[in-house]
């Protein structure tokens, strides 16, 4: 889950990261009030978890005086797509000099790697494709819970020193918070010291619980519906709603239908071993988006009883045309609980879909 | 066959749950079909002195090896205990942890394979359904009944996609040596990488194929490793960017790890690449 921005710098100040003095503001009132006790140059930084913020008008450099102006401006805006609830009001930095730092999960090394470069203010994915050997990493076995120091030197060389302990604390809050990112960018260089201009931090889902975060707010409303009933669940834009079982059967069921030129409408993972209830939640859980025209049901039975599926699919009693595939562990028993009340069915995946693109045309 | 054959004793851990005690069943069912060792202990802390359909339960690893003889362990512990059990199994002394366990921190993950590495224990997994050598050993949850014995291995991050494509291996008459599920999410022990170096020594073995799907780049590091002959399959053309679909790890992130520039990759690495998973025999059958 992704943290805001304010809400990853409040983590980092908390681990010694000197962050620049600001406020967070959910109303205009609230930096009216807030006014008299502001620097003169000021920052208005949208909360919104988007890429690309700053060029999408999220960010506006201003001054006390126009600082209602555009507050008001900025809270009407849509940031791509998305509303702004609440804007970072912070002092104006007088920047001498940018770096870059940040800490990810390396699925090759198994470990967090860290990549920094001193010369940061391009964009990081511009500066690995221009010039790779400006970007400096590293990689910390994951049973330390600290850099160790000729690491720091490895990484700094010439840049400035102070960056060190930033770095330190970046890593630690991205063990300790459980992070699959970590990212300050950029680290800016003014006359007062270092400080973290901006900061993200993402983390990981399946650690949501033991950092006490209960509700993740990356999902949509079906989406965590669909979590508590213990599916995988992504909501897509066409009319084929999809229910498989285990993610990579299921993701290929969606590639047929794409390969096929049409859309799926859902991605669903009923997962391992399920009953007859679950899949009963999953139908209708599929057939409550409104966009889906047509359900294709592809199974293959190993913990999962195909007799079970077929129970799961009547009791559901939806609306949309279903296509039943299943296959494997009491799949003949299956096949007559459906066929004896009409449903229908096909032997193969690539045949559900056919059936499936035909519908929706 | 790679990772284990009908010679090694296995240990369950979790094993008086549900999931454990059904699958110590299954396992054992496979292995006095094949006359193998099977289970020869499961671990719960807190149940020592029970058993799993007449299998005996241990409190720790290092209390069952000092009355059995095991080498494999496969796990079905919960996501919290997993990070422990791995650490636990290594350091005990088995060669290779089987992790079934769904859903485990990242930073756990990461964790335990450093760690098992230190002892020279092979992590396989976890989110995975471990492996099937067909007449050797079954470690983990895969439908036996699917398999044939025969020259094919198969690597797969996927569970259920597995079968599919076993079970239209079968149907052409391509027997398997080989199946090993590595897992789902972002961080695993065994990579494409590590389980093609095993096939490459593998007498047994004479072509692979592997099942991929989004997130990272690990197919295209396994297929630039290795020179046995191969046929890719790679899930998630279309998956949009930044969702998890449904493993942890099947994530396009900043724009990394899609499924066109992977297959474009694989097909650059001269891998024939299935766009179906039914043409996945014919592929096979113009590489042999």
């Amino acid at each position: 889950m992704k943290f805001l921005e304010f809400e990853a710098k409040n983590i980092l100040k908390a681990y010694g990261v000197p962050v620049p003095k600001g406020i967070l503001v959910k109303s205009i009132q609230e930096l009216e009030d807030a006014l008299p006790s502001l620097p003169e140059k000021i920052v208005l930084k949208a909360q919104v978890d988007v890429g690309g913020r700053g060029k999408a008008g999220g960010i506006i450099i201003t001054d006390k005086e126009r600082a209602l102006k555009d507050i008001t401006d900025l809270f009407s805006r849509s940031i791509k797509g998305r509303s702004v609830n609440s804007v970072l009001v912070e002092e104006a930095l007088e920047i001498k000099k940018e770096y870059y730092c940040s800490i990810i999960v390396d699925r090759k090394e198994k470990s967090p790697v860290i990549i920094f470069t001193d010369e940061g203010g391009v964009e990081i994915e511009v500066t690995a494709q221009k010039n790779p050997h400006a970007l400096r990493k590293a990689r910390i076995t994951p049973l330390l819970q600290n850099v160790p120091d000729f690491i720091l030197r490895s990484l700094l060389r010439g840049a400035q020193k102070e960056i060190g302990p930033v770095i330190n604390a970046l890593f630690r809050v991205f063990v300790e918070k459980d992070a699959i990112l970590a990212e300050i960018n950029p680290l800016v260089l003014t006359e007062s010291g270092i400080y973290a201009a901006d900061a993200k931090l993402i983390i990981d889902d399946n650690s949501l619980a033991r950092q006490g975060i209960t509700v993740n707010r990356d999902l949509t409303e079906r989406e965590r519906t669909a979590l508590i009933h213990g599916f995988s669940y992504v909501e897509l834009k066409g009319s084929i709603g999809v229910i498989g079982n285990g993610a990579g059967l299921t993701m290929a069921t969606l590639d047929l239908i794409e390969y096929s030129g049409e859309k799926a409408a859902n991605f669903l993972d009923v997962g391992g071993g399920a009953d007859q209830e679950r899949v009963a939640h999953a139908l209708r859980l599929v057939a409550s988006d409104p966009s889906v025209k047509v359900v294709v049901v592809n199974l293959l039975g190993g913990i999962t009883r195909c007799d079970e599926v077929a129970k799961g699919i009547i009791a559901a009693n939806v609306a949309p045309h279903i296509i039943v595939r299943l296959a494997g562990t009491n799949e003949k028993e299956g096949k007559i609980i459906l066929e004896s009340q009409g449903y229908e069915m096909v032997s193969t995946m690539e045949e559900a879909i056919q059936r499936a693109c035909q519908v929706v045309k | 066959m790679i990772y284990g054959s009908r010679t090694d004793g296995v240990i369950v851990t979790g094993a008086t749950g549900n999931q454990g005690a059904f699958h110590i069943r299954l396992m054992n069912e496979y292995a006095q079909s094949v006359g193998g060792k099977g289970v020869v202990a499961g671990v719960t802390p807190g149940k020592g002195g029970q058993e799993v359909h007449g299998v005996p339960v241990y409190n720790t690893i290092k209390e069952a090896l000092t009355e059995v003889s095991a080498t494999k362990a496969v796990l079905f512990v919960p996501a919290k205990a997993a990070c422990e059990s791995i650490m636990e199994s290594a350091e005990a002394g088995i060669d290779c942890v089987v992790a079934i366990t769904e859903h485990i921190p990242v930073h756990d993950v990461m964790k335990a394979v450093a760690y098992a590495k230190l002892y020279d224990c092979e992590v396989i997994g976890p989110n995975c359904p471990g492996l099937l050598s067909p007449g050797e050993i079954k470690l983990g949850i895969m439908p036996s009944q699917l398999f044939t014995k025969g020259n094919i291995g198969v690597i797969s991050r996927s569970g259920t996609l597995t079968y599919e494509v076993v079970d239209l291996l079968s149907k052409a008459g391509f027997g398997q040596s080989t199946v090993i599920g590595i897992g789902g999410d972002p961080v695993i022990g065994q990579t494409f990488t590590d389980v093609l170096a095993h096939f490459e020594d593998d007498k047994e073995t004479d072509a692979v194929v592997i099942i991929g799907e989004v997130g990272g780049n690990l197919e295209e590091e396994g297929v630039r490793s290795t020179e046995i002959p191969l046929v890719a399959y790679i899930a998630g053309v279309s998956a949009p960017e930044e969702k998890r679909m449904g493993h942890a790890g099947a994530i396009i992130e900043g724009g990394e790890g899609d499924a066109r520039s992977k297959i474009e990759r694989l097909r650059r690495l001269n891998a024939p690449v299935a766009q179906k998973p039914s043409e996945i025999p014919q592929l096979l059958k113009e590489i042999l």
